[in-house]
């Protein structure tokens, strides 16, 4: 059932757009509004729309113009307003089709079909959260604050983006197995749940509107996430041999560094704040989201600890668990190190206060540059060590730690995958673009 | 003995009050099923999801009360709140919680446009029966029926 809710159709030739781009970026949406029923029995139909909450408050909630009336169009806020949260939309926009982009590469791969059906259909849901930022852009005019880009240009700029040129890192790295996609959906996306409900407060009204749908429809996508590991845990207990928590941890490792990026720089988000478009400033939120990953992993080592001693009550085994987590020793073969860990919020970080630090996910300091590699390499998974990502981190590492760059030159020089043009992702060539530290580019790769 | 005098919150239910909710049927039931709340929890996440409540006191779940928000079943055409499941902790009861978690679904029925809320009882379950008496369910003129197959 839903709330009160406005469904909103993108003009015609967007719509058609958006559907063209999922033809080419997520080819079995049609399958899974063909089996929606069978996997999502009863539940209200998938729609391709924006939805507005309706009904929600029109004053002002937080920052400078506390208690005014929440502003309609760009033109009614200042133009630093307008412009950043243009780029807020924009953001958001890239992060959406991005993950698109990166779930579909592996989602054949889910062990049962169930799992599949779930990951396709938060897929589905991250095309709408797209469609709604689309909406965003195109009901109003940014023009005086996107220097002169028409909303045309954003959309097609958007929809001609692939895996290496959106706006936040996380969205950059591809998936190299099933596991990805369910430990995304419970890393990331529940960043996404954080961005959204600081966003419930935006001065910008239409923005605060889109968000309790996409709200309400995340909840999910954590869901899909959070229950396959804690089944994968359970497995993992009973020796099942291609279930491992050392696999989940490997994701955990790749995903929950960037995640605490997605937050901005921990020093930043005041900005926002006096703007009134969150809540909350870069470092409550990503804490409280660190906090709320600790809760997530000590929930799924409960579901092992139970699964590999069935005779445990739940006491005892929040007992053992405790133990294990002060002593890092064993309990009855059962080592600290076979349960899942949640990374230090300074281990394998590029971009904040911790950016190029060497920190173990225990929290364990690294001097040598060469030793800390290894480490990295032996916990993070085969793919993903092999990947130009890793190789770029790695020189960008070295340069810091021989005193070639600093670490804010090292962060500037980590490459973005730029888009040359082209509104089709089946006719367009991308490029690697490395941003030099004052702002020039210098191409380094075509593909 | 648990402290119980702390402050409890009411809240909506997420993916990662599902340990608490075993743990509450565990302790009721003296039966750990972790598969069927994941099924549970997933269905009411993705079906009316901010409809379904917990209690919380001290970052650990109490309490819990699932339900969702439902028309066009057994011919009720207007929407109405269904409530399927829910359970206090033992070390809990007695303190409104029961009520207050009642309370918060029903808020969000309303606001889905639901005018009633319907369960269903096992007679037989005196305390259950008690509770949902006490928080105003009545009779309805739609009565669950049987036969055995
Ligand atoms: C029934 C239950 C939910 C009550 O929870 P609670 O938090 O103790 O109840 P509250 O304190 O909110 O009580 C609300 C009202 O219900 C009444 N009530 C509570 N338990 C009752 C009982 N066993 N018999 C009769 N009335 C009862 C209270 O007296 C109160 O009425 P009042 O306001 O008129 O005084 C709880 O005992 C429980 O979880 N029971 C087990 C349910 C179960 O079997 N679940 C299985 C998993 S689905």
């Amino acid at each position: 059932m839903a709330l009160k809710v406005e469904n909103v159709e993108l003009p015609k030739k967007y719509h058609d757009a958006v559907e063209h781009w999922h033809r080419h970026n997520f080819k079995d949406y049609d399958l899974l509004l063909k089996y929606w029923d069978k996997y999502f029995p009863k539940d209200d139909q998938f729609c391709l729309c924006a939805k507005m909450e309706l009904g929600t408050t029109d004053v002002i909630q937080i920052g400078e113009q506390k208690g005014e009336k929440k502003r309609l169009k760009p033109e009614e806020m200042t133009p630093e307003q307008s412009g950043h949260l243009l780029a807020i939309i924009k953001a958001q926009a890239s992060t959406e089709f991005g993950s698109i982009q990166q779930h579909a590469a592996t989602v054949d791969r889910a062990p049962e079909d169930e799992d599949k059906f779930w990951t396709m259909r938060v897929m589905a849901e991250e095309l709408r959260h797209g469609y709604q930022m689309l909406h965003l852009l195109l009901s109003e005019d940014w023009s005086s604050v996107s220097g002169g880009v028409t909303g045309e240009q954003m959309v097609e700029e958007i929809l001609s983006m692939t895996t290496g040129s959106h706006v936040l890192d996380a969205f950059n790295l591809d998936y190299d197995s099933y596991t990805d996609n369910v430990v995304f959906a419970a890393c990331i996306d529940r960043v996404g749940k954080y961005q959204l409900t600081m966003q419930k407060v935006c001065a910008y009204k239409p923005m605060a509107d889109s968000m309790p749908p996409m709200l309400r429809e995340e909840a999910f996508h954590l869901a899909a996430g959070v229950i396959p590991m804690r089944r994968w845990a359970q497995k993992a207990a009973k020796g099942d041999v291609f279930v491992t928590m050392r696999m989940m941890q490997h994701a955990l490792n790749k995903w929950v560094p960037r995640g605490l990026e997605m937050f901005g720089d921990e020093r930043g988000g005041d900005t926002n704040v006096n703007f009134g478009f969150k809540d909350m400033k870069n470092d409550e939120a990503s804490s409280l989201y660190h906090e709320e990953l600790r809760k997530m992993i000590r929930d799924i080592n409960t579901r092992y600890i139970r699964a590999r001693f069935p005779d445990y009550t739940p006491e005892k085994t929040e007992q053992v668990l405790d133990e294990l987590e002060r002593s890092r020793g064993t309990h009855h073969g059962l080592a600290w190190t076979d349960l899942l860990r949640l990374p230090d919020k300074r281990f394998f970080r590029r971009k904040g206060v911790h950016a190029f630090q060497m920190v173990g996910i225990d929290g364990e300091p690294f001097t040598d540059v060469e030793d800390w590699l290894r480490y990295l390499a032996a916990n993070l998974n085969d793919g993903y060590i092999a990947s130009r990502d890793m190789k770029l981190y790695a020189e960008a590492l070295r340069s810091v730690v021989s005193g070639e760059k600093t670490p804010a030159e090292a962060i500037k020089s980590m490459p973005r995958l730029k888009r040359v043009g082209g509104t089709c992702p089946c006719s367009k060539g991308v490029r690697w673009v490395m941003e030099d530290a004052d702002g020039g580019q210098t191409t380094v790769a075509v593909r | 003995m648990p402290d119980v005098t702390t402050d409890v919150r009411i809240r909506p239910l997420d993916e990662l009050d599902l340990n608490g909710i075993v743990r509450i049927n565990e302790k009721i039931t003296g039966a750990y099923e972790p598969d069927l709340w994941e099924k549970r929890v997933m269905f009411y996440t993705r079906r009316d999801p901010g409809a379904s409540q917990v209690a919380e006191a001290n970052g650990k779940v109490v309490g819990f009360m699932l339900g969702d928000c439902r028309a066009g079943e057994f011919g009720l055409e207007e929407p109405s709140g269904w409530i399927e499941r829910f359970g206090i902790d033992p070390d809990y009861r007695g303190q409104d919680l029961g009520r207050r978690l009642f309370d918060a679904i029903c808020a969000h029925f309303k606001a889905e446009g639901a005018t009633s809320v319907r369960t269903l009882v096992d007679q037989n379950d005196a305390p259950v029966a008690g509770f949902l008496k006490a928080i105003g369910f009545g009779e309805s003129s739609l009565a669950a029926l049987e036969r055995k197959l």
